[in-house]
């Protein structure tokens, strides 16, 4: 089974979707959109219009590759759904009415937490989200979805599902489960399997042609070979698959809803020209309680930059920062100085002979650090140092969340498939 | 001899919550086992403290992936409290890994 990518976060290629669709064939085409800030950013969107609180850019994919996906028989699976599944389900299914096609669109919720999140101890929070697996994805595909939209699942859930339904793996398949978690944490991040940030980047041509999205194709013991398509930019080596299996791992154990993957028994093999093996992996019965993505809201901050020019630039940087802090009334929680370098002695560039002084001012009301603060810094523009400027106009203070990771027991989560035809079955 | 960390080894870095972490690993190449052997020798919570001094005061957790040639390091709090709340030059550390192949540090000559 080939399972491609076309996203590795809200903002990505907006082309990826149809260019992998077009570029050779796929069975399930996914796109991860969930970064812990994005979970807050769409909170932000929910607040101001309940009917939104997804990823707005699958919508648009949808509008434009619908057509393709169903034509070819791609399954869509993607986390774009973020804190409302629902309303990106039934958005995608007046695309299709809209453009005349014939799409079941399933989703699975019971990720977000939000209206027991006092009862279940996570606080104030603006949004909780526990983080599933991949049985629910697995049951909308049974039940005979074209496109499966979802909430908070980890990202390698993405690939999980697709293979349970595939392959009708159990829920101690371990070693298989494991082995398709870690294919999909390949390819979740999308091009950063295929030469993007990459340390080895000398190594690839390094021309205008975007790098290619990356695919895995599965076998049924859950071993994988991640290659992308053919013709496409990039590069698929042993040290690109490994750059992003180390990538956001925090230990030996990578721990997931279905299963725990020992990361050391990940054995990586070239596989010819844009194709690396992987094979060993080894699982064990997942954690006995499910994550959770708690985000808060953290205060409000802002920030300015001061150019500093030719001579004399400590004197300067300090007058400056006695003379705003002085002003600074009420003074913000948090007040950080930082300056990245001194300027090159007789350079030949002003830019060169320049460096910025960085104030970043933190506080849990908006007040202290709005203009208050960015006004006082404009106020000294012809009553400071030499050369006063700054990179950017005063700005008002801007909210910031906190994520924190929380963790519930497993019964406190009902995971739901709803189905095209409104059927509602919880996974087991 | 002293010579960038990169000469030979990558890396990829980013951030969970307020925590960073970094995979080094050695490139695919000559002398890669006793390669392996040294960075494994060499990355240490101590050793990551001294090339990242700003770490100087946090917990740091350094795992072995020899299967995969490298080591994963977790630098707890680095980030503060996240990143829409750091006010960290780079507040995902997405660069973080750049930065420590940029260190110079000490390779026996017979691995270069």
């Amino acid at each position: 089974m080939r399972i491609g990518n076309c996203s590795g976060f809200y903002g990505d290629r907006l082309s990826a979707m149809r260019e992998m669709l077009e570029g050779g064939p796929l069975d399930v085409l996914t796109g991860d959109y969930l970064a812990e800030l994005t979970m807050l950013i769409l909170g932000r969107d929910r607040m101001k219009d309940p009917s939104l609180g997804y990823a707005k850019t699958f919508v648009r994919q949808a509008e434009d590759c619908l057509g393709i996906a169903l034509e070819k028989g791609v399954r869509l699976v993607a986390n774009a759904g973020g804190l409302n599944p629902a309303g990106l389900a039934s958005r995608i299914r007046e695309v299709a009415t809209g453009l005349g096609l014939s799409a079941a669109v399933a989703h699975v919720e019971g990720d977000d937490l939000m209206p027991r999140a006092s009862s279940l101890g996570l606080g104030d929070a603006l949004t909780a989200n526990a983080y599933l697996g991949g049985f629910g994805i697995a049951a909308a595909l049974s039940g005979g979805a074209d496109v499966v939209v979802t909430g908070r699942v980890t990202d390698a859930s993405l690939v999980v599902g697709p293979c349970v339904w595939r392959f009708g793996w159990g829920r101690s398949s371990y070693d298989e489960l494991a082995g398709a978690v870690v294919a999909g944490h390949v390819i979740e991040c999308g091009t950063q399997a295929t030469g993007g940030n990459f340390s080895g980047f000398l190594s690839l041509p390094r021309d205008a042609q975007p790098l290619g999205f990356p695919l895995v194709e599965m076998a049924t013991d859950g071993s994988s070979v991640v290659t992308k398509h053919d013709g496409t930019g990039g590069l698929v080596s042993v040290d690109t698959v490994t750059a992003q299996l180390m990538y956001e791992v925090q230990g030996p154990s990578y721990l997931n809803p279905d299963v725990s993957v020992d990361l050391t028994s990940v054995q990586l093999a070239d596989d010819g020209p844009d194709r690396v093996r992987v094979s060993g992996v080894r699982g064990s019965e997942p954690p006995a309680s499910l994550k959770v993505c708690v985000n808060e809201l953290g205060g409000f901050r802002n920030q300015m930059e001061f150019v500093l020019t030719g001579l004399d630039v400590d004197e300067k940087a300090a007058w400056l920062r006695a003379q705003l802090e002085q002003r600074l009334d009420p003074r913000p929680a948090v007040v950080e100085w930082t300056m990245s370098r001194h300027p090159a002695l007789d350079a030949t560039s002003e830019e060169a002979a320049s460096c910025l002084l960085r104030c970043t001012v933190k506080d849990p009301k908006p007040e202290p650090v709005g203009r208050a603060f960015s006004g006082a810094g404009v106020e000294l523009a012809l009553a400071s140092y030499p050369g006063f400027t700054l990179t950017a106009p005063p700005a008002k203070e801007s909210p910031y969340g906190i994520y924190r990771p929380a963790y519930v027991p497993r019964d406190e989560v009902e995971e739901v498939v709803v189905l095209d035809d409104g059927r509602r079955e919880v996974v087991s | 001899m002293t010579t960038p960390l990169g000469t030979f080894v990558h890396a990829r870095s980013g951030d969970k919550g307020g925590d960073a972490n970094v995979g080094l690993w050695v490139a695919q190449g000559p002398h890669r086992d006793e390669r392996v052997a040294w960075l494994l020798s060499i990355v240490t919570p101590s050793w990551v403290r001294s090339m990242v001094p700003e770490a100087g005061d946090l917990d740091v957790d350094v795992f072995a992936l020899p299967n995969l040639g490298g080591v994963n390091v977790v630098l707890h709090g680095l980030l503060g409290e996240g990143v829409a709340a750091s006010t960290r030059f780079d507040p995902q550390a997405k660069a973080l890994g750049e930065w420590l192949r940029s260190r110079h540090v000490d390779i026996p000559s017979e691995l270069l």
